[in-house]
């Protein structure tokens, strides 16, 4: 495995019982970069991090973390990794500070309570209260530090943001910048499409236990279609608009039309520039849409392939 | 692994109270009527008065021994100890791994640099220690004061039938620890123990009456329980046979354990579904899919 690689899985498989969570994940994750793993819920991305840190062992396929095989030396991997579980369950009788004492102690007592004061001052976090008393999103933020407390090689996050209000996102989501630019590997897991697009450098797609696409953030965007409404102030003809490569016509009237359109928006906007525009509204696709819109693509090629 | 080691202890550090308190408070209750039992007028008649089914089941086969220190701990101490401080390693052997594991608090323990061995290690030596702390309470209740009393034994005679006490537990909570990773869940393993030693309890009694259940009272933990006899020595033998097989159950439980995929909050019961499904008498439940493999 070479250096610069922080994952590398090989054909990971895993059952429970007659389910198939994973069905041959083949996945690299540089050092250094922070890596979006995106996909609904049931797609495999828990299943996976849990493999990596040997908490589930694959039926099949070959796991390196760090350079280090976590089933043969997993003490090794958790000393240099970060976790933050997707379903975060914390003992409830224990303050926040008391349970980040007992994450310190299981790493030997080494880090600097300072960085973890910085971190809870950072998140709005008051760690004198006891953890059966934090809301969900507080609980959320004990779990945040706990991983980054270390300041961990590796870090692997399942769902980060669950449960923060959008401040505390942003706020998550310097943290991690940080840990990237101190030389830290993030590897989060998300369902949300503009936290990827936000931070990661690269991502992978999984669905039904298998990877079906990895790109840079901007290239899942320019491949996926979404849907633009734009009111005139007067009657228009707005058809060119619809002739506008990339774009379709999905409603129109006298005043509004509503427009589909595939990958950058650019081309559009300046064809705009000569309508009275009074407002211009544009829908994210969700990731489901996504998942659709690379489908479908995937299956015109697929088919434009056997026709050929 | 002294880490996890105080941590788990300290977890306990509320049951130890309580259940210290408790069997404490008993013990010295107990030492302190000792006189007051010599001294009924006539209670030779009364206890020969008693059912002997009623004497069997507390532990006393010659009726008169009661009398004495060993037949009198016996029947108002170690004759039923085993169950009741059985309870509390019954539930805190169940739950010491699978317990957290259902509450979904394992998983991020596990993502800390400490080996499986490690976890397992401290946490059972926790529950030796808490085991071991109640009944150094207890021991001390009943030697400290008895010098005020008739019953006339040493320290150290008060002491050795605590460790058959302590190994017969250690052996219940074994079991408790290698069903939980065997059952769906850490209650029924609990639950199981329980009966298990509930059983074992009533068979024995059941054998001072009837002699032909020797060859089945033979194969249980019970059978090799002194108690206050042990006041005139410790049966090695015996202690020994308890011991290795409580070391053969906790070695199985450790192998489970570092074979186990560990389970995150909400899996708890999907043993169950999943086997009424292969044997065709229900549907799995669509919640445990999704979060199985999410």
């Amino acid at each position: 495995m070479s250096e610069q690689m922080a994952i590398v899985t090989t054909g990971l498989t895993k059952s429970y019982g007659a389910v198939p969570a994973l069905r041959g994940v083949d996945l690299v994750v540089n050092k250094g970069e922070i890596f979006g793993f995106l996909g609904p819920n049931g797609a495999g991305k828990t299943t996976t991090i849990r493999c990596l840190l040997d908490l589930i062992r694959p039926q099949t396929g070959a796991i390196r973390v760090l350079g280090l095989d976590p089933q043969v030396d997993p003490v090794a991997v958790r000393a240099r990794t970060g976790y933050l579980p997707g379903e975060l369950n914390l003992e409830t009788n224990l303050t926040a500070e008391q349970a980040l004492r007992y994450f310190n102690d299981l790493r030997g007592n080494r880090i600097d309570w300072r960085f973890i004061n910085d971190l809870a001052q950072r998140l709005q976090l008051d760690l004198s209260i006891p953890i059966k008393n934090l809301s969900k999103g507080n609980k959320q933020k004990v779990g945040i530090i706990q991983a980054l407390m270390p300041r961990p090689e590796l870090l692997l996050l399942d769902e980060p943001t669950a449960g923060l209000d959008p401040l505390m996102q942003q706020e998550v989501y310097r943290l991690l910048k940080e840990a990237r630019a101190a030389g830290a590997t993030v590897f989060f897991s998300s369902h949300i499409i503009s936290e990827v697009e936000a931070i990661a450098d690269r991502i992978a797609i999984i669905r039904q236990g298998v990877i079906v696409e990895e790109a840079e953030p901007h290239q899942l965007i320019s491949m996926v279609l979404r849907r633009v409404r734009i009111r005139f102030r007067e009657p228009v003809n707005a058809r060119p608009l619809a002739e506008l490569p990339g774009v379709s016509l999905l409603a129109e009237n006298e005043l509004h039309i509503t427009v589909q359109v595939e990958g950058e928006l650019d081309g559009l906007i300046k064809a705009l520039a000569v309508y009275p525009v009074s407002d211009l509204e544009t829908e994210r696709p969700s990731l489901e849409e996504i998942f659709l819109a690379y489908y479908e693509g995937e299956k015109v090629r697929e088919d434009g392939q056997n026709v050929g | 692994m002294w880490a996890e080691f105080k941590h788990a202890l300290r977890r306990l550090r509320g049951r130890i109270i309580g259940w210290s308190l408790g069997v404490g408070l008993y013990s010295l209750m107990m030492l302190f009527m000792y006189d007051a039992v010599l001294e009924i007028m006539g209670i030779e008649e009364l206890l020969a008065a008693y059912p002997p089914e009623v004497m069997a089941f507390i532990g006393v086969t010659d009726i008169f021994a009661i009398m004495t220190p060993p037949g009198y701990l016996d029947a108002y101490f170690f004759g039923y100890m085993t169950v009741i401080i059985g309870i509390f390693i019954v539930g805190a052997g169940a739950s010491m791994l699978v317990g957290d594991e259902e509450r979904g608090v394992l998983d991020l323990v596990l993502a800390h640099p400490i080996s499986r061995a490690s976890l397992f290690a401290s946490r059972a030596l926790a529950l030796v220690v808490a085991t071991m702390l109640i009944l150094l309470v207890c021991w001390l209740c009943w030697a400290l004061p008895s010098s005020q009393t008739q019953l006339r034994l040493t320290w150290l005679e008060f002491l050795l039938p605590f460790f058959t006490l302590l190994a017969q537990l250690l052996l219940f909570g074994a079991l408790a620890l290698l069903l939980s990773f065997l059952l769906p869940s850490a209650r029924l393993a609990s639950m199981i123990s329980g009966a298990l030693l509930v059983g074992n309890y009533l068979l024995l009694g059941l054998y001072r009456l009837n002699d032909n259940l020797e060859p089945f009272i033979r194969l249980t933990p019970l059978y090799y329980y002194q108690g206050g006899q042990a006041t005139g020595g410790l049966n090695w033998g015996w202690l020994g046979g308890v011991m290795a097989v409580t070391l053969l159950l906790t070695t199985g439980a450790w192998l489970l354990f570092q074979q186990r995929d560990i389970r995150v909050g909400g899996e708890g019961g999907w043993h169950i579904p999943r086997l009424a499904q292969a044997i065709g008498l229900g549907e799995r439940p669509p919640h445990t899919a999704r979060e199985e493999t999410g």
